[in-house]
């Protein structure tokens, strides 16, 4: 990850900054078209709850590119709002508050879109995959979830828990 | 340095640059507004198929739609969208994606603090589960090997391959070796069909008995987007666990997937697989 080119950090931060208004911009649409349910809220009453995640999303991706743990950025968002979302944190309540205006369901719909648009970098090399290849990968997704599954049911039900 | 250097690869996050870029941002960011619109607007469809339930959730058409209209797909053959859609917008979406995930990364930690207790309790088995990465090797390399896959086996079957493990095998062997395609193999797999795959496969799991807190564990592979179809559709499916529950369950595994996803390939998954190949290959091998 350490890259000699990368670009300098404050202009790195800037940028970040434009996209992640994109984001949250995206995200208040996705909000405000989807179904009524739980606390989500109208794409006004929402900007507050997206100003913090924007804030927040520009700190982690500041943290992913500063700390050489080779953790995503993704990580340091979920674990900043975990940690402001504590009971014993002195911001709990108003962080929780606005922010649970924002669908969780919302927020997934850009990424996808984003997603989809850049795989289109790859599908051209997916010609290369032969067909027995995909088959192998098909199986290993079903072996990964199963495999983790049976452990986490075995574990869980020896504790008592489920 | 200077961060204008012509050098796409060396930078994954130069596309982002706004400065005299602003038509292609534009495009990009339209198209993406579009394809939210039009999923958001079709909405949550959901309907019993046999044992399961098929949940389609609109992040799933946003990037069936995504992949669709890109340069490479329908823009192949139809001009005007190659030029509204170009190989530009693709490439601003790659870093933008990391950028994306920010809301939802939030969103996990709030849903992850009130359940803090729970996971603790549940502590043994998130740190066993990982373990169920395993579970490929043990199914995929036979079947790897009866396809007449040779050493392909070992990248394409060790594990279910995001970045770490393209990291350990390209490393080991290097990208053009049967290993390196391999893992090449199941990585572009993952990367074009893991949120759909596992956005269906959440809606069906619970038809096999297992409980909704292991089938949410299980969902944390190291891939956001993967977690979050597959826990999502899960959480629609299941009302005997409340929502949250599912999606903090998911999400923490997946984060610990993604700090010990690493040394699991290199210290465990590695091992196993290349021992097995010598005792399997020769047994379940064949010609190809």
């Amino acid at each position: 990850m350490s890259d000699t080119t990368q670009m300098e950090t404050g202009r790195f931060a800037l940028n970040s900054l434009k996209m992640l208004l994109v984001v949250g911009i995206l995200t208040l649409v996705a909000n405000s078209i989807g179904p009524e349910t739980g606390f989500r809220a109208g794409f006004v009453e929402s900007i507050p709850g997206m100003g913090l995640i924007v804030l927040i999303g520009l700190v982690a991706l500041l943290l992913g590119r500063a700390i050489p743990l080779d953790l995503p950025a993704f990580a340091y968002a979920m674990i900043i709002a975990f940690a402001l979302a504590l009971p014993f944190s002195p911001v709990q309540g108003p962080f929780l508050g606005y922010v649970e205006r924002v669908d969780f369901l919302a927020t997934t719909t850009p990424i996808l879109a984003y997603a989809g648009l850049s795989i289109g970098l790859q599908t051209g090399r997916m010609k290369e995959v032969s067909w027995k290849l995909v088959v192998v990968a098909v199986f290993v997704f079903f072996g990964t979830y199963f495999g983790s599954a049976l452990i986490a049911q075995a574990v869980l039900s020896a504790q008592g828990l489920i | 340095m200077t961060d204008d250097a012509d050098e796409p690869a060396s930078d994954r996050w130069a596309p982002i640059r706004t400065a005299g870029r602003w038509g292609v941002h534009a495009r990009t960011h339209l198209t993406v507004l579009a394809i939210v619109v039009v999923a958001e607007l079709i909405g949550e469809i959901s309907f019993p198929v046999g044992p399961g339930q098929v949940v389609l959730l609109p992040m799933l058409y946003a990037v069936v739609i995504g992949i669709l209209v890109t340069y490479n797909v329908l823009g192949r053959y139809v001009d005007p969208l190659r030029k509204i859609v170009s190989k530009d917008v693709s490439r601003v979406s790659s870093p933008l994606l990391i950028i994306a995930l920010m809301p939802l990364g939030v969103k996990y930690g709030t849903l992850v603090a009130p359940a803090f207790n729970q996971l603790v309790e549940a502590g043994p088995a998130f740190v066993l589960q990982e373990f169920g990465n395993l579970g490929t090797i043990l199914l995929a390399l036979p079947l790897a090997l009866a396809l007449g896959l040779k050493r392909e086996a070992i990248g394409s079957a060790v594990s279910i391959a995001r970045e770490p493990t393209l990291g350990v095998i390209t490393d080991k062997y290097g990208i053009d070796s049967p290993e390196g395609r391999g893992v090449l193999g199941t990585y572009l797999t993952g990367t074009v069909l893991g949120t759909v795959f596992f956005g269906l496969l959440g809606g069906f799991a619970p038809a096999t008995g297992i409980h909704p807190l292991a089938l949410s564990m299980a969902c944390g592979m190291g891939s956001a987007s993967m977690m979050t179809a597959c826990s999502a559709s899960l959480a629609q499916t299941v009302s005997s666990v409340p929502e949250d529950q599912i999606l903090s369950f998911a999400a923490t595994s997946n984060l610990l997937t993604g700090i010990t996803g690493l040394y699991m390939v290199l210290l465990v998954g590695l091992p196993v697989i290349t021992r097995l190949y010598r005792v399997l290959e020769p047994v379940v091998g064949r010609d190809a």
